[in-house]
């Protein structure tokens, strides 16, 4: 009654349908997990269907009986389909990322085992038959495994470069340059090298380069970014003394601090001005829109230490206290710059809100608050 | 040929024509009425051309082959595989077309990317689901005070206007066709974005990057007046706030109106009974943290996010219809009492959520602090109603 091809859909549906109980159970109805899995019991059901309502496309083709009498060759995607299994049933109870590892390995298995099986029965000529699989999956397979490969070598690379001083990291950086050069003109320039030297050249660097990169990991972020990281940000918000000694060091916020400011306060031999965005010459205030994060990019291009403060009017901390609302960037030295990421929920009432710089008098911007 | 593909291709040809008929198209993208729109026509329209006629070409090559080889039981032609001379002329021509269409595509984004010729900024703040317009000070247009509003964007016509757009929640694209093409306000980022409308009339536009559930009712129209009548509209925009003379039902509205409506709403000028201005507090309330700024209200022929009329349908035609040399004296008449559109004011003030979709339930949403996402049900009485459209039409 049941065709080969439905018992096969049937039991994937059947282990959907448990999976899901167990991601219901353990994890709890969450959206995205339960609709992928939802969508694997509806998807695989109506295969099982189909396939029961064609008998598996069975046809009176002689190469077609030929090759269906034909034993399966071995495949390794049985025993990975189960490793994804099971790495999906520990995510269930770990993480969600365990879970997401364990879709994805047991997708791949799946497509690759359903590929491999029915390109087995396409003929009985077996040459034939592994180039209809390579047609196929080849052109999935080679960016997939190239993108996976670069992926790990970014990751491990980059966790190296994290974990080392910064200067070690430059020498790290020409030293890993210059071996992945040379052994490049070397395989370029002696085609005739033996293929087993070359793939275990390659699997020697691969190996070590991931090796340095789990014992990177481990081994954390070097001490400034790890201080750096703590602080929370990269701003030092206090007016009162230093505290920081990391402010800056986090890139990728400084990245996207600098991709979206509103307006640059420059401090430029001993006088105070703003360049806003899209407004041309400089100006004397700056308008920020009520309730919104804006950054604001202060630039030292005065001799000395100096940092900005913007006076944000007072605020009542209990009945009849009120307390002066500031924020500062950094003392930062001449050449440097540094961002204050205001939000301001109210307009100002009776005096306006102000930029300057600290101890010095007669600079100020206005920060209009509509 | 059958007679049902003859009717099949008639009603595909009768409605491709259709489509073209509409003749109230405000939103039209093939009607330029600025120089920064035209600018990206001048590009479209030979584009479509090209890509028309090679459209075209192909479709008919391809129909040809169909005809001209369908299977007749005769026998299969000889198979060959490559033809180098044939495959490099089909992919160089190609590549020449999109060349010389990138090179005028990068010159028109460069072209609009402008900034330095800019005479005037308008700041614009996207939330769900309307548009907010603070004009910071500039002498030269008589702006001595921030002007704030919402919903309609005033700008003078002739006029290089620079719009700083961002947003204050999710990513919202502003876009009206007739004055530019559409660009992206994304949170902690300040876009610009070139405008400038030849001549004086209203042009409507549409957020165009889904934001949530109302976001096909995020809605916004570009006012271009005369420079003299924008002087007369900024002038307006900074006259004091005069409170309703008392014993009036407009002054009881300003009394339900600085006891309901100012956790969100500001007016600016006006004052608590004991001398003090009221700032309004949406930071507290709202998860956007801004709600719209109703000075000056009537002064506008929207509200809502642009959603809905503050004038009745009759008085909106005749603003949207005037000629341009009439139109400014219409607009900044604004709304009297007989062009209000009481209906829909009244429909917002007694159920703001069941007219236009909104999460107003913050017990049905996560994450929010027990904030609005847009106006609630302040479920206000008849007789609250009453006075506050006395007092809103008032704040001109």
């Amino acid at each position: 009654m049941f065709t080969t091809g439905s018992k096969y859909y049937i039991a994937l549906s059947a282990l959907a349908s448990v999976a899901i109980a167990v991601y219901l159970i353990f994890v709890g109805p969450s959206s995205i997990g339960a609709t992928a899995l939802f969508g694997m019991i509806a998807a695989t059901g109506l295969l099982a269907g189909l396939a029961l309502y064609t008998r598996d496309s069975d046809t009176e083709s002689p190469t077609g009986a030929q090759a269906a009498s034909a034993a399966p060759s071995a495949s390794m995607w049985p025993v990975v389909s189960v490793l994804g299994a099971v790495v999906l049933l520990l995510g269930t109870v770990t993480t969600p990322i365990v879970f997401v590892l364990g879709i994805v390995v047991l997708a791949t298995s799946f497509v690759e085992w359903v590929v491999q099986a029915w390109s087995e029965r396409a003929s009985g000529d077996v040459t034939y038959n592994d180039s209809v699989r390579k047609r196929i999956l080849n052109p999935i397979e080679y960016p997939v495994l190239a993108t996976v490969g670069l992926g790990v070598v970014i990751v491990s690379f980059s966790r190296v470069m994290l974990a080392i001083d910064k200067s070690a990291g430059a020498v790290a950086f020409i030293v890993v340059a210059s071996v992945v050069l040379l052994a490049g003109i070397l395989f370029a320039t002696r085609p005739g090298l033996k293929r087993g030297l070359v793939t275990g050249i390659c699997i020697v660097g691969a190996v070590g380069l991931v090796a340095a990169g789990i014992a990177s990991g481990g081994a954390g972020l070097r001490e400034d970014l790890e201080m750096a990281a703590e602080e929370g940000h990269y701003m030092h918000r206090e007016c009162g003394p230093e505290k920081s000694k990391y402010g800056d060091k986090l890139a990728l916020e400084s990245v996207s601090g600098k991709s979206s400011v509103i307006a640059t306060i420059e401090y430029v031999d001993g006088k105070l001005v703003a360049n806003v965005q899209g407004v041309n010459g400089p100006q004397e205030s700056v308008t920020i829109p009520r309730s919104n994060p804006s950054n604001i990019l202060f630039r030292n291009k005065t001799e000395g230490e100096f940092r900005l403060v913007a006076h944000l009017g007072e605020r009542a901390v209990t009945d009849g206290v009120v307390e002066k609302v500031e924020l500062c960037t950094q003392l930062i030295p001449e050449g440097a710059e540094q961002f204050l990421t205001l939000t301001i929920p109210k307009p100002a009432l009776d005096k306006p809100y102000t930029l300057e710089v600290a101890g010095v008098d007669g600079q100020s911007i206005e920060v209009v608050v509509p | 040929m059958p007679s049902r593909v003859h009717r099949g291709l008639s009603l595909s040809v009768a409605t491709v024509a259709l489509t073209s008929c509409a003749s109230n198209a405000p939103q039209d993208t093939w009607a330029p009425k600025g120089p920064n729109a035209q600018i990206i026509d001048d590009l479209q329209k030979p584009v479509f051309a090209v890509a028309g006629i090679i459209g075209l070409i192909v479709a008919v090559a391809v129909g040809y082959a169909i005809y001209k080889f369908k299977d007749r039981g005769q026998p299969i032609p000889e198979q060959t595989h490559g033809k180098p001379a044939l495959e490099i002329t089909l992919t160089i021509i190609p590549a020449l077309i999109l060349t010389v269409i990138g090179v005028f595509t990068f010159r028109t984004v460069f072209d609009l990317s402008k900034t330095s010729d800019t005479e005037m900024v308008i700041n614009v703040t996207g939330q769900q689901w309307w548009w907010e317009y603070d004009y910071p000070v500039q002498e030269e247009f008589g702006i001595t005070k921030p002007i704030i509003t919402s919903g309609q964007l005033v700008i003078p016509a002739g006029t290089k206007v620079l719009l700083r757009q961002t947003s204050r929640d999710v990513i919202h694209s502003y876009w009206i066709p007739a004055l530019n093409g559409k660009r992206d306000a994304v949170p902690g980022r300040v876009h610009t974005n070139r405008i400038e409308a030849d001549e004086p009339g209203i042009y409507a536009g549409q957020c165009t990057e889904f934001c949530g559930l109302s976001h096909a009712n995020m809605r916004m129209e570009a006012v271009a007046l005369s420079k003299a009548d924008f002087a007369k509209w900024v002038e307006g925009q900074l006259a004091e706030y005069k409170s309703p003379a008392e014993g009036t039902l407009a002054k009881e509205g300003e009394g339900v109106f600085v006891n309901q409506c100012v956790r969100c709403h500001q007016v600016n000028g006006l004052k608590r009974a004991d001398g003090t201005p009221i700032i309004a507090a949406p930071d507290e309330n709202i998860v956007s943290g801004a709600a719209p700024n109703l000075s000056h209200l009537m002064s506008r022929n929207t509200f809502a996010g642009a959603m809905f009329d503050l004038l009745t349908e009759e008085c909106r035609k005749e603003v949207w219809g005037a000629d341009s040399a009439s139109f400014g004296e219409k607009y900044l008449a604004g709304v009297s009492e007989d062009c209000l559109n009481q209906s829909d004011l009244r429909g917002w003030l007694r159920n703001a959520p069941e007219m236009k979709p909104m999460y107003a339930n913050p017990a049905l949403l996560a994450n929010t602090g027990g904030k609005y996402r847009g106006m609630p049900n302040l479920g206000l009485t008849e007789s609250d109603i009453e006075k506050l459209v006395a007092y809103l039409l008032t704040l001109k």
